[in-house]
């Protein structure tokens, strides 16, 4: 009989929790809630520390009673409590790349074309010997890998919808898409799997693949 | 420097003023053509570029609400609604519109700022990066503060709400908004407080704004949201891009239109001059080589005579150009470019922005060829024998 009210406490107790927490999508808290938060955090309450509390309601709470918090709009408050438990309480960072700048100067070495004019489509191979290499597309990149796979550090390129720089070996690629590159058909990237779905259904891609799956004759086909 | 002859420049100097009737004839014509091209092109190229720059600070993307044809508030849940789409990287509901001051009968632009949302509008970030704005204060330019204090208003300002009651709101600042005179009736008010006085609900907004990371995705975003949203409608920059282009290429028509006969005139003109001297040109010439002038002497002092006529021109037209585009802001021929909203020339300010390329091209239109034409008959002239010419 103890057991089972234990159990039944439990449940309500979970259940309480569940619908206690805010429920978003991730697009919603990545684009609006987490930069209002971070907005409100440096703005009016930078005194509270995500760190001191075990529960995401008792954080609620904190911001509730917090002098400088408390005059905020339910709204605010909430767009609070998600960043800095989801955001700043969890010390996993997402890893950032640096953005690919390339100069006037610079062409790719496999058509020759200059790059600056297509930034949204410059890749880069960077060689453990500190040299980098850029390409306007991943098509120019990868027959340029094939043919020199050794001694690579990283390999980088804009993230089709964000357009923030990703890793290779993470991304996920779509191809025969409708979306062209300066040359031609392309391997488009993203960082995620979702989003590489979404555009293959947009763009009647097709084929999703990733960084592995990739071989020499599935690149130069999109030439055909 | 070394290569300037100045006699024969002096006997040009004085060529030129033993001939006052003509020259100065030349002068006028030729000052005016070229005063009438630079402002031609100063006008235009200088509205295309403020008109650049002010497409550069709008939204991507701005998706407003209709009802039955009409223009319509719309809800905050949208906004969720459209960051689901992939590419779109940010979305605020905007809450703006006109408030009519009727005391003054004015028409104040009310902008509704929210604490701790970003700023899409860069001016009034910038702004609000210094200052923050309570929600019982409102922020006014210095033109809309003149205004209020001609009521009487110094401290506080009474918003009447659509139901007739009074909302007492305090101005905190005002700013100066310097060139940017589109902004001269620019009040900044707490969001929620501008819904008030608008009698929008809780969750109504004027419009959506939208931001898109990549621009090669705008234009399948843009059909996507109206696919999605059936009532709404959709402007991307880029199709406002194109109503701006193509009102201006209508206006750019008539320009080149204006340009094409004046140009014309202007070859008239030079081809009667290049067709043959007067006589008494042509006896000048004829003494000259007789007092042992050599041809390449009086190619010289034609050549300096050509270039002081058509320099000294040119340069005065260029700059009764810019006094009268940039000092005096183009009265008349600006009003080819006036569209109600679009192109008001008295709201653009015409600020100073030349385009070297299209000095350069009237430039090389004009001094090179007068040059040439002064030159070409006295050098025929000039290969002919003294007696010949003087008989």
């Amino acid at each position: 009989m103890r057991l089972f009210s234990l159990f039944l406490l439990s449940t309500l107790l979970l259940a309480v929790e569940i619908f206690a927490y805010p429920n978003y999508s991730d697009a919603i808290k990545e684009k609006k809630i987490y930069p209002l938060g971070k907005n409100i955090y440096e703005k009016r309450c930078s005194s509270i520390k995500p760190s001191n509390y075990n529960t995401f309601s008792a954080l609620e709470d904190a911001i509730k009673n917090d002098a400088h918090c408390k005059k905020l709009q339910t709204k605010y408050q909430e767009a609070l409590a998600l960043y800095l438990w989801e955001k700043v309480r969890i010390t996993k960072k997402d890893k950032k790349y640096p953005e690919i700048v390339v100069t006037h100067k610079d062409k790719c070495p496999v058509c020759g074309m200059f790059l600056y004019k297509y930034p949204r489509w410059v890749s880069m191979i960077e060689y453990s010997n500190g040299k980098k290499l850029y390409f306007d597309g991943l098509k120019d990149l990868f027959k340029y890998y094939f043919e020199d796979p050794k001694d690579i550090k990283g390999l980088f390129t804009r993230d089709y919808y964000t357009q923030e720089t990703i890793a290779l070996k993470d991304a996920y690629f779509v191809l025969g898409s409708d979306v062209y590159g300066p040359m031609g058909n392309e391997l488009i990237a993203f960082k995620d799997k979702k989003s590489a779905q979404n555009f293959f259904f947009d763009h009647r891609g097709k084929k999703i693949v990733n960084f592995k799956e990739i071989t020499k004759s599935m690149v130069y086909k999109l030439d055909e | 420097m070394s290569n300037i002859n100045f006699y024969l420049l002096e006997y040009a100097k004085n060529y030129i003023l033993r001939h006052k009737n003509k020259n100065i004839f030349i002068v006028i014509v030729f000052t005016l053509l070229v005063a009438l091209l630079c402002t031609l092109f100063f006008v235009s190229t200088t509205v295309e570029y403020e008109m650049e720059s002010r497409l550069e600070n709008q939204p991507d993307i701005v998706v407003q609400n209709y009802k039955a044809g009409r223009l319509s508030t719309i809800k905050s849940g949208m906004v969720d609604k459209l960051l689901e789409i992939d590419g779109v990287s940010w979305a605020t509901q905007r809450v703006y519109g006109k408030y009519r001051f009727s005391k003054e009968g004015a028409s104040l632009n009310l902008v509704g700022v929210d604490p701790f949302e970003e700023q899409e509008n860069p001016f009034i970030a910038k702004l609000l990066e210094k200052n923050q704005l309570n929600e019982n204060d409102i922020f006014v330019s210095q033109h809309v503060k003149e205004l209020m204090h001609k009521a009487y208003y110094d401290d506080y300002f009474n918003f009447i709400k659509p139901d007739g009651k009074l909302l007492r709101l305090n101005i905190a600042k005002s700013f100066d908004v310097g060139d940017r005179k589109y902004l001269e009736d620019l009040v900044l008010v707490n969001k929620d407080k501008l819904r008030e006085i608008f009698g929008y609900k809780a969750d109504e907004g004027s419009d959506i704004a939208l931001g898109v990371a990549n621009k090669n995705e705008l234009a399948f975003i843009r059909t996507k949201i109206a696919l999605m949203l059936p009532n709404a409608k959709v402007t991307s920059k880029d199709d406002l891009k194109v109503a701006y282009k193509n009102l201006f290429n209508y206006d750019s028509g008539v320009f080149l239109s204006v340009f094409i006969v004046a140009i014309f005139t202007f070859f008239i003109i030079i081809y009667d001059k290049a067709n043959g001297l007067s006589s008494e040109e042509k006896r000048e010439i004829g003494i000259l080589k007789a007092v042992g002038w050599r041809v390449e002497d009086v190619l010289h002092a034609k050549f300096y005579e050509a270039f002081i006529i058509s320099f000294f021109s040119f340069f005065v037209g260029f700059l009764l150009a810019f006094i009268y585009v940039f000092v005096l802001k183009a009265p008349y021929i600006g009003d080819i470019f006036m569209h109600d909203q679009l192109f008001d020339i008295k709201n653009f300010n015409l600020n100073v922005h030349l385009e070297f390329s299209y000095i350069l091209l009237i430039f090389l239109l004009s001094v090179p060829v007068y040059i040439a034409a002064t030159l070409i008959p006295s050098w025929r002239v000039a290969t002919l024998d003294a007696d010949e010419v003087m008989r």
